[in-house]
């Protein structure tokens, strides 16, 4: 049975929600994740900006329904590949889950990215830790309105921005720049802009740790990817128990202390308000800030750094550690295998599609000459990012005769061309009162470029 | 999570385990649906609609939303009347 009543010691998932006021930090890990949100910030904001043969390099053109990829042009019957990049990214996430711990978490969620960002804008215009908890809990003053004003404006101006720059990813940033600049956005794109910039400004600048905690999935279920081998920020117990404080240069052992003197840095810099020395908590995002901040206070004691450090379970249990174990090498395994298949089949991937459809009003007829004569509409799709001129030929039976009206087979980039074409053959050379026959597509400049497509022809049977 | 009794979980909360779980379902729900279905194909061609694409694929994606949204609202509605909690109680 569940027990009814939360305990005391437990901690309620569900508690009334306490803001956290992350003390700012520095050090070597935390100028390692500033560099990631920073170019990770970058590739968000300057993708939509990027060429590509006289078009935006990425963009999902949905009224047109294609997705331009640099190079590639991914149609809709290309959705299997989306959906494969989908799934080498969660496998991604678990074989560097396994090795590195939560190093997605700390250094590269979008969710802690924008968090970060707003974080700073909110240091830069309200100040420091202490600055900040002083402001909240002072009375509304003329000055407390005026930075909390200019805080939420340079928030709003930033969601705003960001809203735009999702929306770019949808239709072309110039059209849209154009567009909102003769104040003449689409009720749609309007509205996505809107939404896309409030999920930013709440997630990023309220909710925060808590998106962590009670909505991210990831963060539920990443525990079942670590092993004994993997990557994790842990606190050195034996080195720092019994915790307290002491005056400097006194001598830990002779004052029977450990080497934490329990100033509570490292709480007080954790983005999710927790005290790793309690151990691994699944509300740890494996920032990492907290060894930066206490190895800043080990430097001012003149005690040894890593304190709390980077370590696995084995390693900190003075085990052997093991980089490549099974769990890694599988990951590992069916990561290659999918990226190689994914990689070889785009690579084969044929920008070419032909679809015949044969006439269905009439099953055949015959010509001046005597020859049995078949209707077919031919589809031809380009999705080359290049125009092409096509070769069309058919086979199947002797003597077979294909008109087609048009001199040339000319398909546009990214198009769709219906041909009309007859196939003609004689009589006798028909085995059958419907018989196989095949169109062949070749492009006129790529060997690589060709479609067949089957199709019947139907004539009156041999009597 | 189940040593928490439900009237205790706040309305904010509540909402988001309804409106969180289907927005993610509602995004893939559109992304196979419409990589199959052209918005242009499906408007039955006696109704005489004029309805931009991204207009489309947006009210497409809001009812798949809608549509999971009631799952989840089923879902939280039938664990919570139901659950062990409130018939320890005797309610």
């Amino acid at each position: 049975m569940a027990t009814i009543q939360a305990s005391p010691g437990e901690p309620e998932l569900y508690a009334a929600h306490k803001k956290i006021y992350p003390r700012e930090v520095s050090g070597y890990f935390s100028r390692l994740r500033t560099v990631s949100l920073l170019a990770l910030l970058g590739i968000y904001y300057v993708t939509p900006l990027l060429q590509w043969d006289g078009r935006q390099a990425i963009l999902f053109d949905l009224p047109a329904r294609k997705f331009y990829l640099f190079g590639l042009t991914l149609w809709p019957q290309d959705f299997i590949y989306l959906a494969a990049l989908l799934i080498l990214a969660g496998l991604a996430l678990f074989f560097f889950t396994a090795l590195l711990g939560r190093v997605w978490c700390g250094y590269a969620c979008p969710q802690t990215v924008w968090t970060e960002a707003y974080l700073w804008m909110e240091r830069k215009i309200e100040g420091n830790r202490g600055r900040r908890m002083k402001l909240d809990k002072a009375p509304y003053s003329a000055a407390k309105i005026r930075i909390k004003v200019l805080k939420h404006a340079v928030w709003i101006a930033f969601s705003l921005w960001t809203g735009f720059t999702f929306v770019a990813y949808f239709t072309p940033i110039d059209v849209l720049a154009s567009e909102l600049l003769s104040f003449n956005l689409g009720p749609w794109e309007t509205f996505w802009i809107l939404f896309y910039s409030f999920a930013t400004y709440g997630n990023a600048g309220f909710m925060r740790e808590q998106v962590c905690k009670y909505m991210c999935p990831y963060a539920r279920f990443q525990s079942a990817m670590f092993d004994s081998d993997t990557l994790i920020v842990a606190y050195h117990p034996e080195r720092g128990e019994p915790r307290g404080s002491r005056r400097r240069g006194v001598d830990p052992a002779e004052a029977g202390l450990g080497d934490c003197i329990d100033c509570n840095v490292c709480v007080q810099v954790c983005p999710t308000g927790i005290d790793i020395r309690d151990g691994l908590q699944y509300e740890c995002i494996a920032c990492s800030l907290c060894i930066d901040g206490c190895n800043e206070i080990m430097d001012k004691m003149s005690y040894p750094r890593d304190l709390i450090r980077y370590t696995t379970e084995n390693s900190a249990l003075g085990k052997r550690q093991h980089i490549l174990r099974p769990r890694i090498i599988v990951y590992a395994c069916i990561l290659l295998l999918l990226c190689g298949l994914l990689v070889g089949h785009i690579s084969q991937r044929v920008a070419l599609d032909l679809d015949v459809i044969r006439d269905r009003n009439t099953l055949y007829r015959e010509t001046r000459d005597g020859l049995i004569e078949n209707v077919y509409t031919l589809k031809i799709l380009n999705m080359d990012s290049r125009t092409h001129r096509y070769r069309l030929w058919a086979e199947g039976v002797d003597g077979l005769k294909l008109v087609v009206d048009e001199p040339d087979i000319l398909v546009h980039a990214g198009t769709v061309q219906q041909l009309v074409v007859r196939l003609q053959a004689d009589e006798q050379n028909l085995e059958a009162r419907s018989v196989p026959v095949s169109f062949h597509l070749q492009a006129e400049d790529s060997n690589h470029l060709k479609a067949v497509e089957e199709a019947r022809f139907v004539g009156p049977g041999k009597s | 999570m189940d040593s928490i009794p439900p009237e205790e979980i706040p309305c904010a909360q509540q909402a988001i385990a309804v409106l969180w779980p289907s927005f993610i379902v509602a995004i893939v729900a559109s992304g196979v649906f419409f990589s199959a279905f052209n918005p242009r194909d499906l408007i039955p061609y006696n109704l005489d609609i004029e309805i931009s694409p991204l207009a489309a694929y947006s009210i497409g994606f809001f009812l798949f939303w809608l549509l999971a949204l009631l799952s989840s609202l089923g879902t939280m509605y039938f664990t919570i009347s139901n659950c062990r909690f409130l018939r320890k109680q005797g309610n």
